[in-house]
């Protein structure tokens, strides 16, 4: 898994596993469970609005 | 109609069965593919084999890679270096020698399609040299430099920005400046590797968004196997068919590591292959409706020998697709220069590349650039802060409108593109209306537009319209802040020389002293940029009216960039024209 900290800021880092269900990044001061981990993608995927949209060659026309 | 190459390439161990697998995948569907072999490819027997039974049964194509130069008598040379380009030319000619000679004994005949990430001028020269029989290359991956620098944790050493983001003639000097003309050019058509969103390249990390779905999982684009994004970057390309003698080029390279577990995705192997089918079957589908032309990477050459004269200039109409943003973003290409006009920030060019210049680069430790081979920019808002963010602005065009009490920056104006024509001579691209309004109560309705002359210049028309005092009188002020850079950090810019005509006419050496020099009726103001061997020139011309003043600044250490600034007026409802010239000079 990669750190959402760093990947907000669109850095790839990828996080330690601790041993006791944590994972931290080497590189800034993050850690947390993989549930929290996945939540915060969610969070990062928001700013994408048309994330699933299609649009096709005639809309993008439009656009 | 689209043109379309698959590119393979093999992997090691389990690596292999899936490249086996993504080229059962494409013939299935009826998609000719070009396989890249490794130099460890042309050592093992069945790697040869499967590429001879692929070309003999489905016309894929048998083709070279000049990566992953570690393997065998070649990690000797390389010294377990991987990438051909980060060696001095020495070992370069070494390591391609052997190459091309292993390839020859092997499969029997001489390269003629050579893929690398990126194709340094010494390492094309060599190779040419060597194998003159090359027709065609994977050049380069269109922006891959300081984003993606820092996106990998800042270890990712490709510095690979200002080239064309479709297939060119690269020139001998720089691969990725296309050429003037054939003594210019250095004998290949080069394609880049993966087609990148033309919008989020510019602003953000290029290998998230290109024509790779195991990429736009690494950014986080999709949802599980759900992702259309994949198919709207298709279609972004196929609307350039408009504006580009009706033909588009797209290209897809996914290597087997992606398609496995692989630490940039959040996500088992089973997505990014369900995602690589449906974008290939998107592509089959296209085929089966007679949009699309699948092709080997040499068929691809031939046809665009045949069919794009050289020096012929391309735009590119980028609308966002992925935040829903609404902007427009407009790239011009040509042998002289690429300009990226921003039409959210009211027109202004974002990048500027100035090819007129024809800087020379190769890259390796032997040489002066020793990783840095992106063509050098002029303007980069997005490395160099662009409109104004706290005390001071960075590289950027603007307008600057003023009524006589208050100023009017069309940075902060949104705007799109309104209509763009293309042919084989000039291209125009016009802007939609801005309505300015004043303190004072004036209003104006401004219109942009811009010309690019296939012979060089750029004229750049502002139509005042709409009036509410049709007596009124407005100044307008064309605003160029620029510096040399190949990275977000500033370079040392003496030896920049600044000129300005007029009244008052002068010309002075860059030193960092921040002092404007303003010359009354002038009608031109000049920077000469020895690091570009660029002369970029603000001109006014003889017949229009009203030249109010020109001039110049050079910046400080805290805003490290040469400001030119051209003001004319205008009395009530008209257009006028300025030229903005890029031009070589050798000092």
């Amino acid at each position: 898994m990669r750190c959402p900290v760093c990947f907000s800021r669109d850095i790839d880092v990828l996080m330690i596993p601790t041993g006791n269900a944590f994972h931290y990044c080497p590189k800034c001061s993050f850690s947390g469970r993989e549930s929290e981990v996945r939540g915060f993608y969610r969070d990062i995927q928001k700013k994408y609005h048309w994330m699933g949209r299609r649009v096709t060659l005639e809309e993008q026309r439009a656009l | 109609m689209m043109y379309f190459n698959v590119f393979h390439r093999s992997g090691e161990g389990a690596h292999y069965e899936i490249y086996r697998r993504q080229q059962d995948l494409a013939h299935g569907l009826g998609l000719k593919t070009t396989n890249f072999l490794f130099y460890r490819d042309l050592l093992n027997d069945r790697a040869l084999a499967d590429a001879f039974a692929d070309r003999k049964n489905h016309g894929s194509e048998i083709a070279l890679s000049l990566h992953g130069i570690n393997h065998g008598e070649l990690a000797g040379i390389s010294n377990g270096q991987i990438s051909l380009w980060l060696l001095d030319r020495a070992r370069k000619e070494r390591v391609i020698a052997t190459i091309v000679e292993k390839y020859r004994e092997v499969v029997g005949e001489d390269p003629v399609a050579v893929a690398n990430y990126h194709f340094d001028s010494s390492s094309l020269a060599l190779l040419k040299e060597i194998a003159p029989s090359v027709e065609t290359i994977i050049g380069g991956c269109f922006e891959e430099g300081v984003r993606v620098f820092h996106g990998c944790n800042h270890s990712w050493y490709l510095f690979n920005e200002g080239m064309p983001w479709n297939p060119w003639y690269p020139s001998k000097t720089h691969t990725l400046r296309p050429a003037e003309n054939a003594e210019d050019a250095a004998g290949v058509v080069a394609v880049p590797h993966l087609m990148r969103d033309m919008s989020l390249a510019y602003e953000g990390r290029n290998d998230f968004w290109a024509s790779h779905p195991p990429n736009v999982i690494r950014g986080m684009g999709n949802e599980a196997t759900y992702c259309p994004y994949d198919l709207n970057l298709v279609d972004s390309f196929r609307m350039q068919e408009e504006w580009n003698g009706g033909t588009s080029y797209y290209n897809t390279f996914v290597s087997p590591s992606w398609l496995d577990w692989n630490h940039n995705s959040e996500y088992p192997p089973e997505v990014a292959w369900e995602l690589y089918t449906k974008f290939l079957q998107y592509m089959a589908s296209l085929k089966a409706e007679g949009k699309l032309i699948d092709m080997t990477l040499s068929e691809y050459g031939r046809w665009h020998r045949a069919h794009k004269p050289l020096g012929r200039p391309e735009v590119f109409l980028a609308k966002e697709i992925l935040y829903g943003s609404g902007k427009h973003y407009f790239w011009y290409i040509d042998p002289k220069r690429r300009v990226l006009v921003d039409a959210t920030q009211g027109g202004s060019i974002g990048d500027l590349r100035p090819y007129a210049g024809r800087v020379e680069v190769a890259t390796g430790p032997d040489t002066a650039h020793r990783d840095i081979g992106s063509y050098p920019y002029l303007i980069h808002s997005q490395h160099r802060s662009g409109n104004a963010h706290h005390c001071y602005d960075g590289a950027r065009t603007t307008l600057l409108v003023s009524d006589g009490r208050q100023t009017l920056d069309l940075c902060n104006f949104r705007t799109k593109v309104a209509a763009i024509e293309t042919g084989d001579g000039d291209t125009t691209m016009i802007l939609t209306p801005v309505e300015l309004a004043f303190d004072s109560g004036l209003r104006a309705t401004l219109t942009t537009g811009y010309r690019f002359l296939a012979a060089g210049g750029l004229w750049i028309s502002r139509t005042i319209s709409g009036l509410s005092d049709p007596a009124a009188t407005l100044e307008l002020t064309e605003y160029f802040k620029g510096a040399p850079g190949r990275t977000e950090y500033p370079e040392d810019l003496h030896g920049i020389r600044l000129i300005v005509d007029g009244e008052s006419p002068a010309e002075k050496e860059f030193d960092y002293g921040g002092e404007w020099h303003v010359s009354k009726g002038a009608r031109s103001v000049a920077a000469l940029v020895p690091h570009t061997h660029t002369r970029v020139e603000w001109t006014l011309p003889g017949e229009a009216p009203t030249p109010v003043s020109a001039g110049f600044c050079a910046g400080h250490l805290f805003s490290p960039f040469f400001t030119l600034k051209l003001t004319h007026k205008l009395s009530g409802h008209g257009t006028l024209e300025t030229c903005l010239n890029l031009t070589r000079y050798d000092s």
